[in-house]
């Protein structure tokens, strides 16, 4: 008699809460790129734009988190969530000091990446929410920085699986790839922030302003511009030299020590005399051990997901 | 916290006035802040071209433009206060801790609970970690965020058992048979299906005290965790054959279904609480069933006083003391009234008074309260008459033993000190001086003045009570802070370099595997070797081991933790020994480890004495002390007592 039972509750709730992630996101991503959006909605209609997409995005985020909640609510990923969230916030506090250094993004990727994208979405917006509230940096801009952080955590989740020859060629594709992503993400977590935020950076009427009436071209470009002035050139290319050395330079220990936790336990508990302890996959490898647990099927993907080390 | 809100609401002021300074400024930027009122500068107007040729930059500035462009920013930064004034109205610790217990955002106010809990214990973390770092002379920032890393996820996953075995996230409950506590038939249990234990075979019978014994890593934790259910629903362990707890079987049923029957004490406590003060650890099964707050408060304050710990009820799990902190985890347990306990290795961190009272309470309980208690133990000392039944893991199944049997193990005389290994002669020139040493932890004297000559080739053992000052003893003879207190060859050790350091004292910490680093123990030793030749640490880590080379090669390109406690000590050991240090200092080297691993480290510590350093040990293990040691030297309240003894 062995402890299995198959969960296939657990597969139809999967698919329907990836379409929840989905149209969330979708709807937050509207949000963000209001100002472009905004030209398509009727003249009358266009003060309440802005308001709007205040208001859209910290609705998204707690759809979201609504939809999410339930299905990771099991003790080892609440004590994981937990733990990293405390670390998350020690680094984005611990960086602030330093201007712009947010090393907040080396654990997101890494986190992400080792335990699944609904795991990351969650540690990007508990990691804000926590550090926001210690620092005392709340703002409008708070909903618009869970989701970005959430997507540049989760983002690392679904990137694509690594396969080599040997685990030491894999272990480096995959941080290397991690350390690209980083790269991208960095910048088009500064671009997606601005855009939002840049109608009420510089306000109405400058040449640099949005202008609801302009053609898209017209508003791109002087988007582009206050980006580039404003945040690209400096703060997110710190930023992703920041995540990108981060990544090379913790990521094959630090991936090493976040797989552990799934089989960290069972680590602990074999006995050395009787079984070869080599042939174990460590690292989270792709063990897929089955369980009565309830949410097997939601909890942190480490089992399932590609390790470089297996 | 009403002065850390409020401190909320100003920066919330400071950052919507940094906001309008902002708007000005950039608005100034792109195309100057022309209007009426008086001309304050006048900056040339720059065209673009290209797509840009909408967009000039600079301009004229006048008073009336910046106030116009500054009075179109209030409304953006009135929200900004808006904001500000949520954060101070709703306080987010609270309502995390209200939404943890019930509602539909259970998981991530439960993450938010356990995250604010992890602060203290997160600072202490990088504490640890700086001072290894510090003993091993590292200063790159990679040696810093991985280890606190794994830290944190080896702490999530005490954690994440704790609140299992306390019944987090159940969603049934499954109904307890109260006669038969525990029943295990041809039971098998292993990984990936290579069984590690099998033909498991005993039962526990209500009101009986039942010890599992067996060397370090030969499975008697495994014993236990196949009782709670978290080896077959945590750790991913496989099963075969009956394991039954109350009725229930443990193949099927999660641990936290059977969280009102089964207690369960963890190993490492300390990493397990899950709350911020005992009052809510003992409490903690209950409020996450939704009892109502009366009855848990009372049921709290009853089993505290059960325990006599009711005066430590307001009291933060952070700062109990290795004793204190095994009866809250055992009145933690206890709360639900079960009808099996299980407690795995509570002695490891106490010293003699503490243990005699978790021996006696846990006697008491089976005996008089008629609960079902099962301990796993490898130090078998102290259980006497105590236990009725003795189990002994080995070989890869359990086999019911009689105490007698056992009472030979466990002994450190058996294992005789090398014949070659002699005190050194009575007026040997010391190597190592401390003169006046003094440390403080804020207003406490953890050492007072201490004074102590040590000599090449001697193992002196430096034993008192836990909290008597040994390891701040230790500590601060390695990382002096005061200029002249620690002499080594004649030389001020606090005037030494970082790099220089490690070749004149070397600490191993209590917690050493705090000096891991890497992810191998082959990159391990690379890291150690890098200031002399290298292969010496891996070649020192073999000797260590007494292991074939077959052994020792097999072991280096695991990982340091996956090692066993002993290999762990050898390998912190051969690292804070490659420099060839003239003093080694060890803190607690026996904590945790069975007679065959303690065989091996004190063998360890004596050929280093060999060698002709100095080793100073800190330790509460009389046997240990006894065998290893050439002279002792006793410490209490943080003074160094006048007569020391030779043995």
């Amino acid at each position: 008699m062995t402890s299995r039972v198959p969960a296939p509750a657990g597969a139809r709730r999967d698919v329907s809460s990836r379409v929840t992630l989905l149209i969330a996101s979708l709807f937050a991503l509207a949000g963000f790129l209001w100002p472009l959006v905004a030209t398509a909605v009727p003249k009358d209609a266009q003060a309440a734009v802005p308001v709007l997409a205040l208001a859209l995005v910290p609705i998204a985020v707690v759809a979201l988190t609504l939809t999410v909640d339930r299905q990771m609510h099991s003790a080892t990923t609440v004590a994981l969530l937990g733990m990293l969230t405390a670390v998350g916030a020690a680094v984005r506090i611990a960086g602030t000091g330093v201007g712009g250094l947010e090393a907040v993004f080396i654990v997101l990727i890494l986190a992400g990446r080792a335990f699944g994208a609904r795991f990351g979405f969650l540690l990007g917006m508990l990691v804000i929410s926590l550090s926001s509230v210690l620092w005392g940096g709340i703002g409008p801009w708070t909903p618009f920085q869970i989701f970005a952080c959430g997507w540049v955590a989760a983002g690392a989740g679904l990137l694509p699986r690594i396969t080599a020859r040997s685990q030491r060629t894999a272990m480096w594709l995959e941080v290397l790839m991690l350390a690209g992503y980083g790269i991208l993400a960095s910048y088009a977590f500064g671009l997606i922030m601005n855009l939002w935020f840049w109608p009420f950076a510089v306000g109405a009427g400058s040449d640099i302003s949005y202008s609801a009436g302009a053609p898209l071209g017209q508003n791109l470009a002087s988007f582009g511009l206050y980006s580039l002035v404003t945040s690209t050139l400096t703060w997110d290319t710190v930023r992703a030299v920041t995540t990108a050395v981060g990544i090379l330079l913790v990521g094959p220990a630090a991936l090493a020590a976040l797989r552990r936790a799934r089989i960290g336990s069972a680590r602990h508990r074999r006995a050395p005399g009787a079984t070869p302890r080599s042939t174990v996959p460590r690292g989270g490898g792709t063990r897929t051990h089955l369980s009565t647990a309830r949410d097997e099927a939601e909890a942190p993907q480490t089992a399932q997901r590609p390790s470089a080390r297996a | 916290m009403r002065l850390t809100r409020l401190a909320a609401l100003r920066t919330a002021i400071l950052v919507a006035v940094g906001f309008v300074v902002v708007r000005v400024l950039y608005r100034i930027v792109f195309g100057g802040a022309d209007g009426p009122g008086m001309l304050l500068v006048d900056l040339p107007r720059l065209r673009l071209s290209g797509p840009f040729e909408h967009i000039t930059l600079l301009g004229p500035v006048t008073s009336g433009g910046v106030a116009l462009i500054a009075w179109g920013a209030v409304p953006f930064a009135l929200v900004v206060l808006a904001f500000g004034l949520l954060a101070v109205v709703f306080d987010l610790r609270t309502l995390a801790a209200r939404g943890a217990v019930r509602g539909p955002v259970r998981t991530v106010s439960r993450a938010l609970v356990v995250a604010w809990a992890a602060v203290p214990a997160l600072v202490g973390s990088v504490a640890r970690v700086r001072t290894a770092r510090r003993l091993r002379g590292e200063r790159s920032a990679a040696s810093l965020l991985v280890p606190v890393l794994e830290q944190s996820v080896e702490r999530a996953i005490a954690l994440g058992s704790a609140m299992e075995v306390r019944g987090f996230a159940a969603t049934r409950r499954a109904e307890p048979d109260c006669e038969r506590p525990a029943t295990v038939h041809s039971a098998s249990l292993g990984y990936d299906g290579s069984w590690s234990l099998v033909d498991v075979d005993f039962d526990v019978a209500p009101g009986t005290l039942t010890v599992v014994t067996g060397a370090t890593g030969s499975g008697k934790s495994t014993i236990l965790d196949a009782l709670s259910g978290l080896f077959q629903h945590v750790a991913g362990g496989e099963q075969q054959g009956i394991v039954e707890v109350a009725g229930v079987s443990r193949a099927l049923i999660p641990p936290r279904e059977t969280a009102g029957f089964v207690g369960v004490v963890a190993q490492s406590v300390r990493l397990s609480f899950v709350a911020a003060t005992v009052r809510e650890e003992l409490g903690f099964a209950l409020a996450n069933r939704g009892v109502a707050a009366i009855i848990v408060t009372a049921r709290v304050e009853e089993t505290a006083r059960r325990l006599g710990i009711q005066h430590l009820l307001e009291r933060s799990t952070a700062a109990l003391s290795a004793g204190e902190a095994c009866l809250v985890a055992i009145g933690a347990a206890l709360i639900e009234h079960p009808v099996l306990l299980l407690v795995d290795e509570p002695l490891a961190d106490l010293d003699d008074s503490a243990r005699a009272t978790v021996i006696a309470l846990l006697d008491e309980l089976a005996h008089q309260a008629g609960v079902a208690v099962v301990v796993a133990e490898h130090a078998i000392h102290g259980w006497g008459t105590r236990a009725d039944v003795w189990l002994e893991v080995g070989d890869g199944t359990l086999i019911r033993r009689n105490g007698a049997e056992l009472g030979r193990l466990n002994s450190d005389r058996s294992q005789a000190r090398p014949a070659h290994h002699r005190p050194p002669p009575v007026g040997a020139a010391p190597i190592a001086e401390i003169r006046d040493l003094t440390v403080t932890h804020g207003d406490v004297v953890a050492v007072a003045g201490a004074n102590l000559h040590l000599c090449g080739g001697e193992v002196v053992a430096l034993r008192g009570r836990n909290g008597a000052g040994k390891s701040s003893l230790l500590l601060a003879t390695a990382l002096p802070t005061q200029r002249g207190a620690v002499f080594v060859d004649g030389c001020d050790v606090h005037a030494v370099g970082r790099r220089e350091r490690p070749s004149y004292v070397a600490l191993v910490p209590e917690q050493f595997d705090d000096l891991f680093f890497s992810t191998s123990v082959e990159a391990e030793c690379r890291r150690a070797d890098r200031r002399t030749t290298t292969g010496t640490t891996a070649q020192l880590f073999a000797e260590l081991l007494d292991a074939d080379p077959d052994r020792a090669s097999d072991l280096a390109s695991r990982h340091p933790r996956d090692l066993s406690a002993g290999e762990r000590l050898c390998l912190a050991l051969a690292i804070q020994l490659t420099a060839r240090p003239r003093v080694l200092l060890i803190d607690e080297p026996s904590r945790g480890l069975d007679a065959a691993a303690r065989a091996l480290v004190g063998r360890a510590m004596v050929a280093a004495a060999t060698r002709g350093a100095a080793v100073l040990m800190a330790t509460h293990d009389e046997d240990f002390a006894a065998t290893y040691s050439t002279r002792t030297i006793r410490m209490a309240a943080g003074r160094i007592e006048p007569v020391t003894v030779t043995s």
